[in-house]
């Protein structure tokens, strides 16, 4: 208290000091000095226990939150960029299986319309030839149909202009100079 | 005329009043007007911090938004000055000190704080010699007791986080060292003599603490007192004087309102450097 009487004097009134000392004329006590702290205290427990460990206690709660949001958002992210990394490497393998599939078919296709067409060729081949085939007996038959007419005439022809009968043996041999005649 | 008015000026108690003086509060000696200040500034921090802290929720609203953007505030200011080691352990303290402080400097405005009690006429004005409520830092012991309960928490936290060893190496040990034994010798003599200082500079803290804020807000006392006795005191008519009364002591609360708040952390922020000072590691430890 020696400390607080010096620095006391300097402001306090003379005639107080001398009448109850530079720290009474201040006021101070020990009475008072305790009645103040018992209430800041008071004060201090009530705020520790109300207002700054609840308080403080939300905001680290909020904090711990806000931390476990983030963490998860940066999780759900990297899954995220993972499932569609997955996805575009999925559509890859997709594309190129259907790239696959379409080529396949493609060649599948060409190979089978060269297989028809070829067929066609030899299908349209023998009906050219089968064609062919009988167009030619059918001139073979139209040829000697024409020859034994046309021999017939000439043995016709020949009788009435030498106004004999022709024997058959003659009429057999005309035919045939007739026909290789025609040929001829 | 001027010494004429300023001893004609309404004077204010250095010390706080014992409400045995003021009827009907015949109750105990240590029951003042500022401890009645303290006890309602109590009530009152009671309130809102039940208030705040009844249904806290995720997503703040209102009254405990506001008390969360204070509290972070004031804890990020310590844990600036402490660090944030020291800082779980002082922020308690000194955010008590800041807010017990502030709302009784602020209470200490409201009106009939310091003007309603006992007195007696002079010229035919009223005079309080004996106020009912008193502004708790008015009241020299309040500052006093404060600052006592804050260096027995600086000396726990600091013998803690130093050691005994160390927290006396703080203050006595030679910062660094020489080859030279003489130097040496030298060096420890001129650092025990600095730690000697440092005992006293430590002894004298609650002192300074206390005078510094009793010193301020018994002076803004005085000063809204005067300004609110003006026109009385110039001797104008009556209306003119209420008038003036009335509109004088304005700008001189806004700047009261200032000066509380700026006490308080004023008295925190020592509070805090005092602890930092005292907890800091130096490299030659």
């Amino acid at each position: 208290m020696n400390l607080f009487t010096t620095t006391f004097l300097a402001a306090a009134d003379p005639s107080q000091a001398e009448a109850g000392g530079p720290a009474a004329s201040f006021g101070v006590s020990v009475s008072g000095i305790i009645a103040q702290v018992i209430l800041f205290l008071i004060v201090y427990l009530i705020l520790k226990k109300f207002a700054f460990g609840p308080i403080q206690g939300m905001l680290e709660q909020r904090s711990q939150t806000i931390a476990d949001a983030q963490a998860n958002a940066e999780k759900i992210r990297a899954e995220l960029a993972s499932t569609e990394k997955r996805i575009d490497q999925m559509l890859v393998d997709a594309n190129t299986e259907s790239q696959k599939m379409i080529n396949e078919a493609k060649e599948s296709a060409d190979k089978v319309g060269e297989q028809r067409k070829q067929q066609a060729i030899v299908e349209a081949k023998s009906i050219v030839d089968k064609a062919a085939v009988a167009a030619e007996a059918d001139r073979n038959e139209a040829m000697a149909k024409l020859k034994a007419e046309f021999g017939r005439l000439v043995v016709a022809t020949t009788s009435k202009v030498t106004g004999k009968e022709l024997t058959g043996a003659d009429q057999e041999r005309i035919s045939k100079e007739t026909a290789s005649e025609l040929t001829q | 005329m001027l010494a004429s008015f300023t001893n004609s000026l309404p004077s204010i108690s250095l010390a706080a009043v014992d409400q045995k003086a003021v009827a009907p509060f015949e109750i105990a000696p240590y029951l003042t007007n500022s401890v009645v200040v303290s006890l309602a500034v109590l009530v009152f921090l009671l309130v809102v911090a039940r208030v705040v802290s009844k249904n806290l929720q995720t997503v703040p609203t209102g009254a405990q938004n506001l008390a969360e953007m204070a509290i972070e505030k004031l804890y990020a200011f310590v844990e600036g000055i402490v660090g944030p080691k020291i800082a779980p352990k002082a922020f308690p303290l000194l955010a008590t000190i800041f807010f017990f402080f502030l709302f009784a400097n602020w209470f200490g405005l409201l009106p009939g704080v310091g003007t309603i009690g006992t007195g007696h006429t002079v010229d035919g004005s009223f005079h309080v010699t004996k106020p009912l409520l008193r502004p708790t830092a008015a009241d020299l012991n309040a500052g006093l007791g404060i600052a006592f309960v804050f260096m027995i928490v600086w000396l726990w936290i600091s013998v803690k986080e130093m050691g005994i060893k160390g927290f006396f190496a703080h203050m006595f040990a030679p910062k660094g060292t020489s080859t030279n034994p003489f130097m040496n010798s030298f060096l420890i003599a001129v650092f025990f003599g600095v730690g000697l200082l440092e005992v006293v500079s430590i002894a004298i803290r609650p002192v300074s603490l206390s005078l510094r804020i009793y010193g301020n807000v018994f002076a803004g006392e005085n000063l809204l007192h005067a300004m609110g006795h003006l026109g009385y005191e110039l001797g104008l008519h009556h209306v003119l004087s209420f008038i003036m009364n009335c509109l004088v002591p304005v700008p001189f609360y806004f700047l009261e309102i200032l000066v509380g708040f700026l006490q308080a952390v004023v008295f925190t922020l020592l509070c805090a450097v005092y602890i930092q000072l005292s907890t800091t590691h130096d490299e030659s430890h």
